[in-house]
């Protein structure tokens, strides 16, 4: 008799699991079969009047009814929270191809990288990355560097004077007289800046812009260890092996003084507009210290020497990125900009 | 410099190297060659032809005309040259010679078919003559005598300013003969100088500025145009031909280096020279029809009325020479490098001699310039006879330089070793005297003409030296030094640090120049008179040097918003400030902009934003804004209780759209930066929060209330966060409710909610103390 009630009410209680629609329906069914109320509840309390031998039997059955309805209900509980999570799931679908909110990242000026990239070349070999005033002394502009007044190396940079008598620096040199006054020797620098000439503006002419100038004094140093640093210097820039060849050239300041070529990136030294048909570019002034500068800065060529290089940083960033028009580097303009 | 290929042939002797290989040598030891270009290709074409008849062609200037060419037979051509008439012998070009970019070909005028051309010097490339065709006196067939083709040589200027030698065929000639081998001729014969008095006296009044003054004096002169052959040598490199008189003091400058200068004698005014300074109001017609005003700073050369010549310069025009000329006095000088380039550069006037003497030339290079002279003075006018003998005024020549040159220690420059005995030989092919001083040191005696200023210590040997075994032949090589880690460039690395921050919150990077205009800066509320000026300006707007970087930031604002709706700049870059004495101070700035057209506002909060990432704890202070800025949206920005910058709306008279501004002092942040972070235990004991939103006028600054909640509530408040603010409805008009949370705790224990009440209570009754109500 009890055991067809229960029969019956696991059956029942089923049915209803099934039908369940909700989470909530769910709960409702529990309660009714297994809360402390429910109708199982209410079947044990039968148990305590049957014979001892049927108690056994309808408890095992009893125990039996509970755990198939508490499964089923785990079970049934488990689908629900699975399909909850799978719409909310598929409620929050996003379009990842929607922009990201700004602001985008901004961009470095090419000359600031570029320029980074050679400090940190120089940097790694030992040399300490100088800066100097943008307005200088006529003494350590030229005077220092041999070049005095009246020395016709003078009219090749064409000078802002400033009505105090000073001057915008025309090159970076200063800076290796101002770097031999602050260090003593021995001495491994470089000073990347701003120059300035007074010269008409056009796509390849700026008055304007920037310049590398490196300098090396120590006890021994030759032409063999400034060619050495140079093509190092161009091999890294260029992220190659460059051919370069030295040739005299004159520069007040050093003696003897070179001018560096690189093959041209354009046409690999066949010979092309961009070079003059020459297949080679001049890239960078160097040589040896004159005695004169190292003395001027109390330095004693007898006992140290020196090389020294300027490289046209402007120059150099025009090649590296095919920038036909120098003007865009001091123009602010974010059309350009923004492309680097 | 242009340079005669033939030309350094005729100064040497078996010179063997291709025109383009020539130049490439040059380049690589020389000095850099920017160009060999054929000149005259043509004239290997071109041939004398004699005029057989003339027929007159229609109405025009046209003629038929029959020629015996010689080498190309009897051909018929059409001719417009007012000169051409039977029995001429002119210079015929045949059909298919290319003269520039065109090319002559058999071409129909006026009906008849003319087979090639006769042509007039300019068309040949061997004069400026446009006037008519060449008169010649050679057989039809033969090339035009002295006119072969040749190949130019284009020496850049700046890289033989230290040599005064190179500006002479003869000091390149000697170059190639050390670089190939070739023998070096001196086309100077000295004994061509006669002995004899002086018919012109010369007196020089300060040695230092005219080092010495050579003179001769010739009779019985011919001016004429001067043979082709000369004419041809001029015109190749540039030199205009004039006639043969000039043309000789040409030819000898281009060839010598030495400058020179022909006077007409008979319009020279008394029995002397003088070289000296001008008199103050002198004034100088030159021979370019140009008045030049004199002062004391100009040497002249004068004579006894005056000046007829600015020295090393320019002739006067008065005692040119001139188609009458018959007697001439030639003058060949060298004067103070810097004497005349201060002339030069005062008077604008950069003429041939002047870029020489400029480099300072060689005073023994005079009396060779006038034996040259007289030499070819007797090929371009027969007949010519020198009066006389030399005048020539000096300081007595200084010694040749020596140079003790150790060889080792030269080794040690190169980097490579070069023997003693090759060293020798090639000084001595670059004519320098070389004799053994004592083992492994060499004593070399320097040529007059390298002596000047080129060459003066040993290591300017190691030059000489370095290019003529080529750089090539040095092997690169790593120095053997100590490895140490340079110093550190903290400024540039911060710097650096502050680019890498402001691009990550999205703005760019923009240089800009560091001149600005006087409109600019007043337009900036700075007074013109406060910056550093430029004596020499490129332009109007380029006069002053920016003591902010805000004229050039907003110029990029507004060029920027005709292209972008919005956008984010910056800019690093120094601000140059006036000293009472010695160099400005240069201060390094950061300025940073965001632009919106559409006048979105969060533009100074993303500046803040931006100044917190710089500066952790840095705090605004609104204040009095300046005239650009807005005066509502203003304020200072303070960071470790120092003033570093501003941050500012532009005033909106200024532009269209909004401009936020945020103006940093690097070199200030800089020394208020310090790295000293210690590590603090992290608190045991959990900490309680509770909220207040304090009741305030409108313009209340949040900071302002924050700064006393935390005054109240320390030292149990540990933090107070902004959470919103809220003016309208309940709140009375004028007031605004600003909510912040508190926290409190205390290091050793946890606050019972009474201490935590209490807290709070305080606070609030602090506050109201202080006028502030609260929304409880």
């Amino acid at each position: 008799m009890l055991e067809t009630t229960l029969e019956q009410l696991r059956d029942r209680a089923l049915e209803r699991i099934r039908a369940a629609r909700s989470v909530e329906e769910l709960e409702a069914v529990r309660i009714e079969a297994l809360g402390r109320k429910g109708t199982l509840a209410q079947a044990s309390k039968e148990l305590a009047k049957l014979p001892p031998e049927e108690r056994a039997r309808i408890g095992r059955l009893l125990n039996a009814v509970k755990q198939c309805l508490e499964e089923t209900l785990e079970a049934r509980r488990k689908e629900f929270e699975e399909e909850a999570l799978r719409r909310r799931l598929d409620a929050e679908w996003l379009d990842l191809t929607l922009p990201a909110p700004e602001p985008r990242r901004g961009h470095l000026h090419p000359v600031t990288q570029v320029q980074a990239e050679i400090e940190d070349l120089f940097t790694s070999l030992g040399f300490a990355v100088l800066d100097g005033p943008e307005v200088e002394t006529e003494y350590h502009n030229f005077d220092a560097l041999n070049i005095p007044p009246d020395h016709p190396a003078r009219d090749v940079q064409d000078t802002f004077w400033l009505t105090d008598g000073n001057l915008l620096r025309t090159h970076t040199s200063p800076v290796q007289i101002r770097g031999m006054e602050r260090f003593k020797p021995p001495l491994r620098m470089i000073a990347p800046g701003r120059v300035f000439r007074n010269e008409e503006v056009d796509a390849s002419h700026e008055h304007t812009f920037y310049q590398i100038e490196g300098m090396m004094v120590d006890r021994e140093v030759s032409v063999a260890h400034l060619i050495y640093f140079m093509k190092l210097m161009v091999n890294a820039i260029f992220r190659r092996e460059v051919a370069v060849r030295l040739r005299p050239g004159y520069f007040p300041f050093v003696e003897p003084g070179f001018e560096l070529d690189m093959h041209c990136l354009l046409c690999n030294g066949a010979g092309c507009p961009a070079c003059k048909q020459s297949g080679w570019v001049e890239m960078i002034g160097c040589g040896l210290v004159h005695p004169n500068v190292l003395r001027m800065s109390g330095i004693d060529p007898e006992q140290w020497m020196g090389f020294a290089f300027g490289l046209g940083l402007t120059r150099l960033v025009m090649m590296r990125y095919g920038i036909d028009d120098i003007r865009y580097l001091q123009s602010g303009d974010l059309r350009f900009l923004n492309q680097f | 410099m242009k340079f005669s290929f033939n030309w350094l042939r005729d100064l040497t002797e078996e010179l063997n190297v291709p025109p383009q290989e020539l130049g490439r040598l040059i380049t690589m030891k020389t000095a850099e060659c920017d160009g060999v270009e054929p000149y005259g290709a043509h004239l290997a074409r071109v041939c004398a032809a004699r005029v057989l008849s003339v027929e007159p062609l229609g109405a025009g200037r046209n003629v038929k005309v029959v020629l015996d060419t010689g080498r190309y037979g009897i051909k018929t051509v059409v001719c417009g040259a007012p000169n051409c008439r039977t029995g001429l012998i002119s210079a015929y070009v045949p059909p298919g010679t290319r003269l520039g970019e065109r090319e002559i070909g058999v071409t129909v005028i006026d009906g008849v078919p003319s087979e090639g051309m006769l042509a007039s010097g300019a068309e040949l490339g061997i004069n400026r003559d446009a006037t008519g065709i060449l008169e010649l006196e050679a057989e039809p067939g033969a090339p035009l005598p002295g006119c072969e083709p040749d190949h130019i040589f284009d020496v850049d200027n700046k890289a033989i300013t230290h040599r005064p030698d190179l500006w002479g065929h003869h000091g390149l000639a000697r170059e190639v003969a050390a670089i190939t081998g070739a023998r070096l001729r001196d086309p100077v014969r000295l004994e061509r100088i006669p002995e004899g008095d002086a018919p012109v006296r010369v007196e020089i009044e300060n040695l230092d500025l005219c080092l010495r003054y050579s003179a001769l004096a010739l009779e019985n002169v011919t001016v004429r145009p001067s043979p082709l052959w000369l004419q041809y040598r001029l015109q190749a490199i540039g030199l205009n031909p004039i006639n043969n008189i000039v043309d000789v003091t040409n030819y000898v400058m281009a060839e010598l280096a030495q400058p020179m200068h022909a006077f007409d004698w008979d319009l020279l005014r008394g029995p002397a020279i003088f070289v000296r300074p001008a008199r103050s109001g002198e004034r100088l017609l030159a021979l370019n029809e140009t008045e030049y005003h004199l002062d004391g700073r100009d040497l002249v050369i004068a004579d006894a009325r005056g000046p007829i010549a600015l020295a090393g310069v320019i002739g006067g025009l008065d005692t040119a020479i001139h188609e009458g000329t018959r007697r001439i006095v030639l003058e060949s000088a060298c004067f103070q490098a810097s004497s005349v380039r201060k002339t030069s550069a005062r008077h604008k006037l950069r003429t041939d001699a002047s870029m020489r003497f400029e480099k300072a030339q060689d005073p023994v290079n005079t009396v060779r310039a006038l034996a040259r002279a007289l030499e070819l003075l007797g090929q371009v006018s027969p007949g010519i006879r020198v009066v006389g003998g030399l005048a020539d005024a000096r300081r007595p020549l200084p010694p040749a330089p020596r140079i003790l040159l150790p060889v080792d220690w030269l080794c040690r420059k190169l980097g490579r070793t070069v023997e003693a005995g090759e060293v020798k030989r090639i000084l001595e092919r670059l004519c320098f005297a070389v004799e053994e001083d004592q083992p492994g040191t060499l004593r070399v005696t320097v040529p007059s003409w390298r002596a000047t200023r080129d060459v003066s210590i040993k290591d300017d040997l190691v030059e000489e030296v370095g290019r003529m075994i080529g750089y090539d032949a040095i092997t690169p090589q790593a120095p053997a030094v100590t490895i140490a880690p340079p110093p550190a460039g903290e400024e540039r690395l911060y710097h650096r640090a502050v680019r890498a921050t402001m691009v990550e919150l999205g703005f760019t990077e923009v240089y800009n120049y560091s001149f600005v205009s006087e409109e600019q800066a007043r337009r900036f509320g700075m007074d013109p008179e406060d910056h550093v000026r430029v004596a020499n300006p490129i332009g109007t707007d380029r006069t002053l040097l920016r003591r902010s970087l805000l004229p050039e930031i907003f110029e990029n604002i507004v060029e920027n918003s005709k292209h972008f709706e919005r956008f984010r700049i910056f800019e690093i870059g120094r601000e140059i400030h006036k000293q009472p004495a010695g160099l400005p101070r240069e201060i390094p700035h950061m300025m940073a902009a965001v632009y919106s057209r559409a006048g979105v506002e969060d533009g100074l909060m993303e500046l803040k934003r931006a100044a917190e990432h710089l500066m952790e704890g840095c705090l605004l202070c609104p204040g009095p804004a300046q005239p650009y800025e807005h005066p509502a949206r203003a304020a200072a920005v303070m960071w470790r209780g120092t003033a570093v910058g501003r941050l500012f709306e532009l005033h909106p008279s200024l532009l269209e759209g909004r401009a936020a501004v945020l103006d940093l002092d690097l070199e200030r942040m800089l020394e208020l930066r310090r790295d000293e972070k210690r590590y603090r235990p992290i608190r045991r004991f959990p900490a309680s929060a509770f909220d207040l939103s304090v009741i305030a006028g409108l313009r209340e600054l949040a900071g302002n209330l924050s700064r006393q909640l935390a005054e109240l509530g320390a030292p149990e408040v540990e933090a107070i966060e902004f959470l919103r603010q809220y003016s309208g409805p309940p709140l009375p008009e004028g007031k605004k409710s600003v909510s912040f949370r508190l926290t409190v705790a205390a290091p050793d224990r946890t606050l019972s909610s009474e201490e935590v009440g209490a807290v709070r209570a305080r606070i609030i009754e602090g506050m109201r103390a202080r006028g502030y109500e609260f929304r409880l």
